[in-house]
């Protein structure tokens, strides 16, 4: 994947700016530049393309609504809409609208078209490798709840039914992990 | 492990991923709410783990999805007045200090000059708020009756945990006026209060509601109020 422009992250920035004073116009040009980037992630989590959908427009929606939650001066603007959209897509699983298992990952994925413009990718490649070379370092069980945890949204009380561990043993994996991620991430910071 | 020990910068992981639930959660998005150490821990993690989101391949939505946007907001007429909301509740501080928290306790005493107070005009229409509780289905539901200066506080499906009450609260129109209490909410229960007019002259189409986990019998005189657990706004239904 090509890491994002300097000047694409500059146009979003600006973009976002104008979205706090509750310019219409920069929602659009907002949702042109990131909406491929933050459906991918819905349909991640959601495995299903109509709540993706909703997810979707809850996020732009709701960044309208609340657009003075993003702060500029403490993070890039994509890193930030990509964990809102995550979060918000997280939350719609936990109030338990979506029609669980409906559909699988790999049939929910190749319903849209995957050829975004280059701008839309928006990636921050300046701090890509840190968290996965961490991840990498972790012990397999503890890394692999905490990337089910993040991709699918799921819970402690889930991955450790899924894993067939008592919930106790789980939440000592992923404390351990995540104390350990955060000491190599610092070293990076 | 025992939960009560976990570290709060492992919690803020823990909630940044999205492993709590129920009980847990509810407190972590109080803490959250109210505490900047905490949500600063929680916006580091969540910037720690974003560059993983760059994994994800990107998909075009279909075009409807942007259109649908657009006629939702067209129909809300979503100005500016909204954008600033969340900007407002962060400039109220929940009272602290002895002399805000009588004028909470005391609302009937507050005193406001004839020229903060906003028309009463084009606000008869019945407000109403749903407010989401934590990660459960459930929802608080209040609804204001202006013409007959009415607020019906429905906690039905609630249940109370017998360590804690929730507390209810009007962020005031007024800029300047400490949050409005509306009462500890009863579990289960349907309530109709009778407001002084001058908590019912601060409720407006937008105005926004507050839900603090407090000690049992509500938020104490001589105590900040709790973590905010939940909030809504009003609107006209």
């Amino acid at each position: 994947m090509t890491p994002a422009s300097k000047e694409a992250r500059d146009r979003l920035k600006a973009a976002m700016r104008r979205l706090a004073t509750g310019e219409r116009a920069a929602l659009e040009e907002i949702y042109r530049a990131t909406s491929a980037k933050l459906f991918g992630i819905c349909l991640r989590i959601l495995k299903d393309e109509k709540e993706a959908e909703d997810a979707l427009q809850d996020v732009y929606i709701n960044l309208w609504r609340r657009a003075d939650r993003y702060d500029p001066e403490r993070a890039s603007p994509i890193s930030w809409l990509a964990t809102f959209a995550r979060n918000r897509a997280v939350d719609r699983l936990r109030v338990g609208k979506v029609r669980k298992g409906s559909v699988g990952e790999e049939q929910a994925a190749p319903l849209a078209d995957t050829a975004p413009l280059a701008d839309s990718m928006m990636i921050d490649a300046e701090r890509e490798a840190r968290v996965h070379v961490c991840l990498e370092k972790l012990d397999e069980n503890p890394r692999e709840a905490i990337r089910t945890a993040f991709f699918e949204g799921r819970t402690y009380a889930e991955i450790a039914e899924d894993e067939g561990v008592p919930l106790g043993t789980m939440k000592s994996w992923v404390r351990r992990g995540l104390q350990k991620l955060k000491t190599c991430m610092e070293r990076g910071e | 492990m025992n939960d009560e020990a976990t570290p709060d910068d492992i919690l803020a992981a823990e909630y940044a991923l999205g492993l709590l639930e129920g009980e847990q959660l509810l407190a972590a998005r109080g803490r959250e709410a109210s505490d900047p150490g905490f949500a600063a821990e929680v916006a580091q993690w969540q910037a720690r783990l974003a560059p993983l989101l760059d994994t994800i391949d990107p998909q075009t939505p279909r075009e409807e999805v942007w259109q649908q946007i657009e006629r939702e907001l067209g129909q809300s007429g979503d100005a500016a007045e909204i954008i600033s909301l969340s900007t407002r509740l962060r400039r109220w501080k929940i009272a602290a200090g002895a002399a805000a928290a009588a004028a909470v306790a005391a609302i009937s005493v507050i005193v406001l000059s004839p020229s903060q107070v906003p028309p009463p005009a084009g606000q008869q229409a019945p407000l109403a708020a749903s407010i989401p509780i934590g990660d459960t289905q459930l929802r608080l539901a209040v609804t204001y009756l202006p013409d007959r200066r009415e607020l019906l506080v429905s906690a039905s499906g609630l249940a109370a945990d017998g360590v804690h009450d929730h507390e209810l609260w009007l962020v005031p129109q007024t800029e300047g006026t400490p949050l409005l209490s509306l009462g500890v909410i009863a579990p289960g229960e349907e309530r109709r209060l009778q407001l002084d007019e001058v908590v019912a002259q601060e409720f407006a189409d937008g105005s926004a509601l507050l839900l603090t986990r407090e000690p049992l019998g509500g938020k104490p005189a001589d105590a900040e109020a709790g973590p905010v657990v939940a909030e809504g706004r009003m609107q006209i239904i």
